[in-house]
């Protein structure tokens, strides 16, 4: 359980090392609902169809494992995930490696907040979402 | 300058039926992402924490769907918009039971040149409110157009 007083800036999170394979990815699709527009998540030649390499991870799966990301670093406290804000900025693939990072940036003492820095990484690292995190911390 | 009729921002245009959360809808969608986390997962144990029993992960939110006609309600600027990100305001927990309506509207719509030339930017404002009309989260979704 995290506590506000234990977190200083440029604390890191992470770094994760996964590899998202297509089964899970067609699961996450499914079961947050992507419908009829699901083709480019689940299917590959409707994918390749769209000029996508393959089957690439829905943008919300990506939030998913960033905010997942702060969460495990919360642990199992009162300390809470207020705002995370994503940028999507090259297709995730499934079954490539990638890194998942976070990084404070700032705490504010007056409303117990700290300012996270998430990215997913590739291979490369070349970082194809980007995000920034707010947790608030209780009293 | 992108030319488009200013009194769709604002405009409340998708109010979607209540979507009841079961326990199994929480359950798949933390093992598609490998989520441990017992505020999550693991009943006995979320009982002792700060919700009094499990919850959804916050991302959990993302997965309410807009209408079938959603789209049609987007200015469209050139071919259809990309997903180019979101900003989610996660303001309660989702309980297991909790019963949740989303209602959008167009937030703003803005110009941008990047490397690759012209873009537009539309964003749409989803709030979620559960059974006792509490806001649970504001999502903007940022579709991205290039005329």
């Amino acid at each position: 359980m995290k506590k506000f007083d234990e977190v200083n800036i440029g604390d890191t999170l992470g770094p994760l090392e996964l590899t998202v394979s297509k089964d899970q990815c067609r699961a996450y699709a499914k079961a947050a609902g992507f419908g009829e527009i699901a083709g480019r998540f689940t299917d590959e030649a409707a994918a390749k169809k769209e000029g996508l390499p393959g089957i690439i991870l829905p943008g919300n799966m990506s939030l998913g494992l960033l905010s997942k990301l702060v969460t495990d670093w919360i642990g199992f406290g009162g300390a809470r995930l207020i705002r995370l804000g994503t940028t999507y900025r090259v297709p995730v693939q499934p079954d490539h490696a990638m890194t998942i990072h976070g990084f404070v940036t700032n705490t504010n003492p007056d409303d117990r907040t700290a300012e996270i820095d998430v990215w997913i990484e590739n291979e490369e690292a070349e970082r194809l979402v980007t995000g920034t995190a707010t947790v608030e911390f209780p009293q | 300058m992108v030319d488009y009729d200013p009194t769709i921002i604002n405009k409340v245009f998708e109010h979607t039926d209540p979507v009841e959360v079961r326990p199994d809808m929480i359950e798949r969608f933390c093992e598609t992402l490998g989520e441990r986390n017992p505020l999550y997962t693991d009943p006995a144990a979320a009982k002792t924490g700060p919700y009094g029993g499990i919850v959804a992960p916050p991302s959990f939110a993302v997965t309410f769907r807009n209408g079938r006609h959603f789209f049609e309600h987007i200015p469209r600027f050139g071919r259809r918009g990309f997903d180019a990100g979101k900003d989610v305001e996660f303001v309660a927990p989702i309980h297991p039971g909790d019963k949740i309506s989303l209602s959008s509207h167009v937030k703003e719509i803005y110009e941008k040149t990047g490397r690759t030339g012209s873009m537009v930017f539309v964003v749409i404002r989803s709030t979620l409110t559960n059974q006792n009309n509490e806001t649970v989260a504001h999502i903007d979704h940022r579709f991205m157009n290039r005329p």
